[in-house]
């Protein structure tokens, strides 16, 4: 069947999509906010006078002034305006509503606050050193806290995973042990609608909400958890959202938003300037890894031990998983077959912007140090690298690194399409080293595998009288796909052309449940859902005794039958046991004389099962390896003495259409997917294993081992130098 | 600080709205005229979100201060939906064709040209001027073409199969 183009292909070519910083409602007020310029200080006096001032202000709030509670999307530790101390540069100090923006933003301005500097700590490892300033007094306290009293004052969250042999025991065993570190710098999500909301706060003790926010559901509560009323008394409004990449999860604006509010009787839209969102939202945490790995004699690995420090900055409210930590770290090494495993991330409170989610976090950061570190190894050992990661991977059958039971583990058949891919232009193992001028020529490989999760949510199907049927869902399409998704699913299952099938995103008091789009597990867990959702429709069909109908017809006649009526489907996630593995190579040019690197392609090669919208899939994968590049060539927030100096676009770059190299994209079909459909996730697959494909390609062509991302010339040029210094 | 009044054609008609000096054209179509297809993304002209079209040019609506767009002929996404849809008795020179725009938009929407759909009006824009200009441009021209148009979700590769397609106004083929 054709299963046609995006479900929201054309609202979007048309410029009809709404995105939250779209609304517009009858006596809306902009606001603005004032952010702190120091990492640490204590507010002393703040001065709104001058603000109130301006023409067409209507309200200037300070933290006094707000009467809720704290928010975060699991510990809730940040204050909606920042109360006596402020924790970083950039934490909101005090907002304004106005008539218009200009006069908001000027009597933002207009505010004056005095602060009294304090120390701040701005490192992990520093943070967690005895004596270190502290970021919060008491941070056990804060609802959802994951650590206690017992632990150093800065801790955010510690974890460890484990399986099998004793590491330590295992490493002394070892014939060689390689221990290497890295390091992963922030890095912002790059989502390109800056975060938007517009809150009302009604007359009537009611709030409606529209945000840039992919999990309305998870906001509503985490909303009402801070405002200190029942979730009811929330309705999260739908709205596309611009981008997300784990960035767009939280409550971010929208409680100021609502205190101005209810402040003024108005609805308010608060559209932050992409430069507060670059300095002080949620960006990617800043981490430094250690990895030793232990290879015996025969180059099999025998143990791994990983431990990291990870820059968690002022708040944890922005991570939303159990252990408040960061769950990619669980992934290193889980493409091979190690009887030792240990892995620990300890995330550390400093005085910088509080870091959130980026598309599969703590992926990239074990993935970059595990394979660099493997590669490290393979060179050493003279082993190809390519045919060292044969010679370990765990298979189908085996248990998992952290003893998990996989279905299948595909890591053999990936591995072999790639080695074939390269094989046609040269291999990693056999490297053609065309030399022109200074430039050297590589080849890279790495490998990741990373476990698919499922959510919970629920689908409605309502037939109308021409035949054609609406699926409302709960959740926004930040752009991964999963409306047209949905509506495959459903077109699939009834047997319905794409055109008579449109997908409604729902507010919040019109479905139930849903965990958000996030962990790429939004395809599963929604297929699922449509796909109950399906049978119920069809079950009712036959019970109405339309089952001799055509399919349009019978739902035809239950919507003239039925005005309005509906069906739901609801599906709550389960322990799945699958994975999907990816493994990339990169072949890169490299300049001796500067350092520069050119990547001239990224070769992936993906483990699938059934796909259901191929375009969506693939784009998912090209976008994927793009921001991966991005990562691994360009991206860095800098932060300097506590402040995130890269200020907009032009200093924090993406990468253009210019920075893209050829990019070659292999399917490998048949794996065994989960669900009535047969899937696997994508979202988080091909922007994982980029950044260690290319330091490892770096290293093939001129020799030197990059440990520090992004992979920048100067970098390259300082190991280059280095090397010919040493005797 | 005080508010002006300013006085110019949005979309071939003559618009006279309130203006403070501060006040950026994106922030005007958007918010006095409520024409929020355009988008605005960095603020600064580099990311191409905000993308019109001003007597015959394509400008980044968030550098152009409402006060310069006085007298002047602005094109938005809104008007490029109405050039599509036939909708423009008399459209200015220099428009890109609705025929042209159709293509565009359906070339996208096969492709898989968009995913978050943020950037999607300002790449309508570049893929429809540069086409207009161009209409069968070498690869290296719509790279250099669309470079001040960023994409975050993509990886550019369904924007650049999406603007072949146009250019040949067939069906999106892979690769």
């Amino acid at each position: 069947m054709a299963l046609g183009g995006r479900a929201d292909g054309w609202a979007k070519v048309q410029g009809r999509a709404v995105y939250a910083g779209d609304v517009r409602l009858p006596g809306m007020l902009y606001g603005a906010v004032v952010r702190s310029p120091h990492p640490h200080a204590r507010i002393l006096r703040v001065r709104s006078e001058a603000a109130r001032g301006v023409p067409g202000v209507r309200a200037v709030l300070t933290g006094a002034d707000v009467r809720y509670g704290t928010y975060g999307r699991r510990v809730r530790d940040m204050p909606v305006l920042a109360r006596e101390v402020v924790r970083f540069a950039g934490e909101r100090v005090a907002a304004v509503a106005a008539e218009s923006l200009p006069a908001a933003r000027r009597a933002a301005a207009l505010v004056e606050v005095e602060y009294e500097p304090l120390p701040a700590v701005l490192d992990p490892q520093g943070a967690l050193e005895p004596g270190a300033p502290r970021v919060h007094q008491a941070a056990w306290r804060y609802p959802g806290a994951v650590v206690g009293p017992e632990d150093p004052p800065n801790l955010q969250s510690r974890r460890v995973w484990q399986h099998g042999e004793d590491v330590e025991e295992a490493l002394r065993r070892c014939a060689y042990v390689f221990e290497e570190t890295y390091q992963i710098p922030p890095a912002h999500q790059g989502y390109l609608e800056p975060h938007a909301c517009v809150a009302w706060a009604k007359p009537d003790g009611t709030v409606e909400v529209w945000a840039s926010n992919k999990s309305p559901h998870r906001l509503r509560a985490q909303l009402a958890a801070c405002l200190g009323v029942p979730a009811e008394r929330i309705r999260v409004m739908p709205v596309y959202v611009g981008g997300d990449f784990g960035g767009k999860g939280s409550p971010m604006d929208v409680p100021v938003a609502v205190a101005l509010s209810e402040a003024t009787g108005r609805p308010v839209k608060l559209v932050v300037e992409y430069e507060e969102d670059l300095t002080a939202a949620n960006p990617r945490h800043g981490s430094v890894v250690r990895v030793r790995l232990g290879v015996d004699g025969e180059g099999r690995m025998r143990a791994l031990d990983v431990r990291a420090w990870v820059n968690g900055g002022a708040y944890a409210a922005f991570k939303p998983v159990e252990h408040v930590n960061l769950n990619g770290f669980a992934e290193a090494g889980n493409t091979y077959r190690i009887p030792a495993v240990r892995i620990e991330s300890l995330i550390a409170y400093t005085h910088t912007v509080p870091r959130g989610h980026m598309r599969s976090p703590g992926s990239l950061e074990a993935n970059f140090a595990v394979e660099s570190t493997v590669d490290v190894a393979a060179r050493a050992l003279g082993l190809d690298p390519l045919e060292f990661r044969l010679r370990n991977l765990l298979r189908t059958g085996d248990r998992g690194t952290l003893g998990e039971p996989w279905m299948e583990v595909r890591g053999e058949e990936v591995l072999r399409a790639l080695a074939e891919v390269l094989a046609q232009g040269g291999g990693a193992g056999g490297t053609p080293r065309v030399e022109e001028g200074g430039w050297a020529c590589g080849v890279g490989v790495a490998l990741y595998c990373r476990a698919a999760h499922a959510g919970e949510t629920e689908v409605g199907l309502q037939p109308r009288p021409d035949g054609s049927v609406v699926v409302w869902v709960p959740f926004p399409d930040q752009g991964a796909g999963q409306h047209t998704v949905v509506r495959n699913v459903v077109c699939k299952q009834l047997g319905l052309p794409p055109g008579a099938v449109e997908v409604r995103q729902a507010d919040t008091d019109q479905l139930a449940v849903d965990s958000g789009v996030g962990g790429s597990r939004v395809s599963l867990t929604a297929s699922a859902a449509a796909s109950r959702a399906c049978q119920e429709l069809q079950r009712r069909v036959e019970q109405e005794g339309l089952g001799g109908l055509r399919v349009q017809e019978a739902l035809a006649e239950l919507a003239r039958r039925r005005p309005g009526e509906g069906v739901r489907g609801r599906f709550s996630g389960e322990e799945l046991w699958l994975n999907s593995v990816c493994a990339q190579a990169a072949r890169v040019r490299v300049d001796r004389g500067t350092g520069q690197v050119r990547v001239e392609e990224v070769i992936t090669v993906l483990d699938v099962a059934e796909i259901l919208h191929p375009p969506s899939h693939r784009a998912q994968v090209e976008g994927g390896v793009v921001m991966g590049l991005g990562s691994a060539l360009m991206e860095e927030l800098v932060v300097e003495a506590g402040r995130v100096v890269s200020s907009n676009l032009h200093e924090y770059r993406l990468p253009s259409v210019l920075d893209v190299p050829a990019l070659r994209l292999v399917l490998v079909p048949g794996g065994k997917g989960w669900g009535p459909h047969g899937v696997k996730p994508v979202g988080e697959m091909a922007n994982v294993a980029v950044a260690a494909a290319v330091a490892n390609a770096v290293a093939d062509a001129v020799g030197v081992r990059v440990r520090r991302l992004p992979i920048s010339a100067e970098e390259v040029y300082r190991l280059l130098r280095a090397r010919e210094a040493r005797p | 600080m005080s508010e002006a009044s300013v006085e110019l054609w949005v979309n071939g008609e003559r618009v006279r709205a309130p203006v403070w000096g501060t006040e950026f054209l994106a922030e005007f179509l958007r918010e006095r005229l409520g024409l929020v297809g355009t988008k605005v993304g960095c603020g600064v002209g580099v990311c191409g979100l905000c993308t019109v079209w001003m007597d015959g040019k394509l400008v980044s609506s968030c550098l152009v201060p409402a006060v310069v767009a006085a007298g002047r002929h602005v094109w938005t996404v809104e008007g490029l939906v109405a050039l599509a849809e036939g909708r423009v008795a008399d459209p200015p020179p220099g428009l890109p064709s609705g025929r042209l725009v159709r293509a565009v938009q359906q070339a996208l929407v096969e492709c898989e040209g968009l995913q978050c759909g943020i950037c999607t009006p300002g790449q309508l824009w570049a893929a429809c001027a540069l086409l207009q200009e161009e209409p069968n441009p070498p690869e290296d021209q719509v790279r250099e073409f669309l470079a001040g148009n960023l994409c975050r979700c993509t990886g550019y590769q369904g924007i650049l199969r999406a603007v072949r397609a146009a250019a040949r106004e067939g069906r999106c083929v892979g690769g």
